[in-house]
């Protein structure tokens, strides 16, 4: 269990919340829920709809598509957006690899989230570009 | 001494110890003594009721009661319209709600509830110790052994019934000065005052919607922008019973709404001086006060349990649970009522399981019962054989009626199973989230569920060799979705399973 | 004759990138471009340099080249360091004029500042990122 102000200390420190000042991440800890899942819990549902937006604190998941491993991911690192901003079900299944501490937005509350908040939308931005850099997809 | 010697369940070794005797405690005793499952049930109160014993504080529930609805009184689909009465088997001990209701609101009040729970409680014969308090716990091979304010209780199976009812104020400065929304005082004490309520949930609305005749001023301070229930579509935000004040402050009618985190409290002359800080653009604002009341929410009362292993999440201190409601770090401790809420479900849409609230947790003691017996008891649930003609009417029935899945959207399921030998098997109401992720035969749960735009509809979970699709059918503009297009489109589905 | 706001849209249209900005958040991007010439044989953007920017060839032609090796020729209409406008990261290849040529150029900085202004604008690109990375992964897959 974490208070207000230890979710604050931990948001501080995540690549995606950088550019928040202390009143704005106390706004965020407000408006984000924590979550705990055990070990081998799903968390987002291949082919599931109304999915959530998470943000790691501490623990692993894997990215599961039809069962197999695709990619691990850690603390600082976030899941559910694509969906959500696509209105499509989710790809692949998120699953704790271990007891897994994490922030959770609704859905339907992530656009006006990071409209409200553009330079987390813009480190959000920026993490996508690296993850599709290094899917080595892009042409040039 | 004739009387003390008559109290019931006297400290000792029991298959399933209760604590607490709120509508989830009371929802699970009378449950597992139907099923015929050894317990003892104990509580700190005197009497049955829990929280609505005391609150809410201005004596209104929250909670609806149509005592005319479309559904006859007693018959399971009045469940739906009445989110008051516990469940019962016996048709003479359901809906007793709305036979105590004035006739002045849908929402009974706070006395109107607690004697609701206490007649249930009495013409049930459920049985409780009560003014037994628990106090630690400790582990002992295959017990638990809890130590109560009467002695020495062990048990193979712990279950914790005991709200979320420990106030809650941040360790921010000043605030152990204030008083929390549990020691609130008469309106008529509030009179001429200038008023300071931390926090902008139902509670904080609650004490300003009851303190707006008296109150010279209201602030409502907190760092996240309120939110309404009828934008949010679902129970999430202040609830159209407390929208006055928010109507007040949009017209600047003496009162305020406030984003911003609070800094500090400090005395200042007779009153307090509040230091906030804007959560847009940072600024600090002081706002000077006769009178601070914080609606900081409440923690779960665990006491030493989370010492024991037990995993809690959030502000709130709720134990992290499976989909049955066991503690997610450690088995055997299960919990009942609004503290079923830390169970949450696919949570679909970010909209919550109604089990913070009696409509939804009644139900989840109801189906914890049934796992317990089976789990623990070997008593295994009745599963009665659905001729495959009668499959899909059973269905459409089910998400069309049945006030479980109607209470708990998208988090109680009914679910039928299909083998080659057994035939077609009415396996009973499971959480949704269990038959989702839990391996097993194919079978099929049909849930309720809505979306953020309100629209509901059935859904549809199939599970084969091991995988498990969701489909969700058209909403329908009655809410009935025993249509022939739904009849269709279900059949379809079925007709993969190798039924038709 | 330099170009006008219509025809700045008119190109930008074509960016996928940008496929879903709003009418009017695109008439501020292209407020914010910049027009280039450059002459044959002059380096738009080099290898190694760290990424300022977008570059939309409005005419002429470019080829791009890591080291000696021409890896594609870009004519007008086709844009580069799409993602660089985003995450500065160093160009992984040369894009050198093989024709007078002109260009439009949005600065990594003047896009922080749009996202800023107009958040909305930011959702749409980011739209665009998460429907590629999906595609990315379902091509990983298969």
């Amino acid at each position: 269990m974490a208070t207000a102000e230890e979710i604050v200390d931990a948001l501080a420190g995540l690549a995606l919340f950088a550019d928040l000042g202390r009143p704005e991440l106390e706004s965020v800890a407000h408006t984000f829920e924590e979550a705990w899942f055990p070990e081998g819990q799903r968390i987002l549902r291949q082919g599931f709809s109304g999915t959530g937006f998470y943000v790691i604190l501490e623990g692993e998941v894997a990215v599961k598509v039809d069962g197999e491993d695709r990619a691990h991911l850690g603390r600082g690192d976030f899941f559910g957006e694509a969906s959500i901003l696509l209105g499509e079900a989710p790809l692949a299944d998120i699953v704790a690899l271990r007891p897994l501490r994490c922030l959770h937005l609704a859905g339907p509350a992530l656009q006006g989230f990071l409209v409200a908040h553009p330079r987390v939308m813009y480190r959000m931005l920026v993490d996508q570009t690296r993850r599709l850099r290094n899917a080595n997809l892009w042409r040039r | 001494m004739a009387e003390v010697a008559e109290r019931p369940y006297p400290p000792g070794d029991y298959p399933v110890v209760v604590v607490g005797s709120g509508p989830g405690g009371l929802q699970l005793v009378y449950r597992l003594s139907r099923l015929g499952v050894p317990h003892a049930a104990i509580s700190a109160d005197p009497a049955p009721g829990g929280m609505f014993r005391r609150f809410p504080f201005f004596q209104r529930l929250l909670s609806w009661t149509k005592p005319y609805a479309p559904a006859e009184r007693g018959s399971r689909a009045y469940h739906w319209y009445d989110w008051n009465s516990l469940l019962a088997e016996e048709p003479e001990h359901r809906s007793l709600m709305p036979t105590l209701m004035d006739g002045t609101s849908s929402f009974p009040s706070r006395p109107e509830m607690e004697q609701n729970l206490a007649l249930f409680a009495e013409r049930t014969g459920i049985v409780v110790r009560y003014d037994c308090r628990w106090e630690s716990t400790r582990r002992e091979a295959d017990r638990f052994v809890l130590v109560t304010s009467d002695g020495e209780y062990r048990c193979q199976v712990l279950v914790l019934a005991v709200g979320v009812a420990e106030p809650y104020k941040p360790p921010t400065p000043g605030f152990e000065e204030v008083p929390h929304y549990a020691e609130t005082r008469n309106a008529e004490s509030y009179a001429g005052k200038r008023l300071f309520l931390v926090g902008k949930e139902n509670s904080s609305f609650e004490l300003a919607t009851g303190l707006l005749p008296w109150a010279r001023q209201i602030v409502l301070a907190s760092p996240r922008p309120a939110q309404l229930s009828v934008n949010t579509n679902s129970l999430v935000g202040v609830r159209a019973r407390y929208v006055q004040p928010w109507e007040d402050s949009v017209l600047g009618g003496g009162v305020f709404m406030m984003n911003a985190s609070i800094e500090r409290i400090v005395r200042h002359g007779q009153g307090y001086r509040v230091h906030t800080r804007r959560s847009e653009g940072g600024a600090a604002l002081m706002v000077d006060v006769d009178e601070v009341i914080a609606a900081t929410g409440w923690t779960c009362p665990l006491r030493d349990l989370p010492s024991l292993g037990v995993a809690t999440v959030g502000r709130s201190q709720l134990p992290a649970q499976t989909a049955y409601w066991e503690s997610a770090s450690l088995p055997g401790v299960y919990f009942a009522g609004t503290i079923t809420q830390g169970s949450g479900g696919l949570k679909k849409y970010g909209i919550p399981s109604n089990s913070g609230a009696v409509q939804g947790y009644r139900y989840n003691s109801w189906v914890l019962g049934g796992h317990i017996a089976e789990k623990h008891f070997g008593i295994e649930r009745p599963r009665p054989a659905i001729a495959p003609a009668d499959l899909v009417p059973f269905l459409l029935d089910e998400v069309t009626t049945a006030p479980e899945l109607w209470n708990q959207r998208a988090y109680l399921a009914r679910v039928v199973s299909v083998d080659p030998e057994q035939g077609v098997r009415d396996e009973g109401i499971e959480p949704l989230a269990h038959f989702v992720d839990a391996p097993g035969g194919d079978a099929i749960a049909v849930a309720v569920e809505s979306n953020d735009q309100a629209v509901i509809r059935p859904a549809i979970y199939v599970r084969r060799a091991g995988r498990v699709d969701e489909v969700l059918m058209e909403p329908d503009p009655l809410n009935d979705f025993r249509t022939p297009a739904h009849r269709k489109q279900l059949e379809g589905l079925l007709a993969g399973l190798g039924l038709r | 004759m330099p170009m006008t706001d219509e025809q700045k849209v008119a190109l930008l249209r074509g960016v996928e990138l940008l496929a879903g900005v709003s009418e009017h958040s695109m008439a501020a991007i292209a407020q914010r471009t910049g027009e280039l010439t450059f002459a044959p044989g002059q380096r738009i953007v080099s290898q190694g340099q760290l990424g300022n920017g977008l570059y939309l060839i409005a005419s002429g032609a470019a080829r791009v080249q890591r080291g000696d090796e021409v890896l594609a020729r870009l004519g007008p209409g086709e844009v580069f360091g799409e993602l660089a406008v985003i995450d500065q990261m160093p160009r992984s290849a040369s894009v050198v004029a093989e024709e007078p040529t002109t260009c439009l150029a949005l600065a990594s900085w003047d896009f922080l500042e749009l996202v800023e202004s107009d958040p909305k604008l930011a959702l749409g690109v980011l739209r665009v990122l998460a429907s590629r990375l999906r595609a990315a992964g379902e091509r990983h897959h298969h």
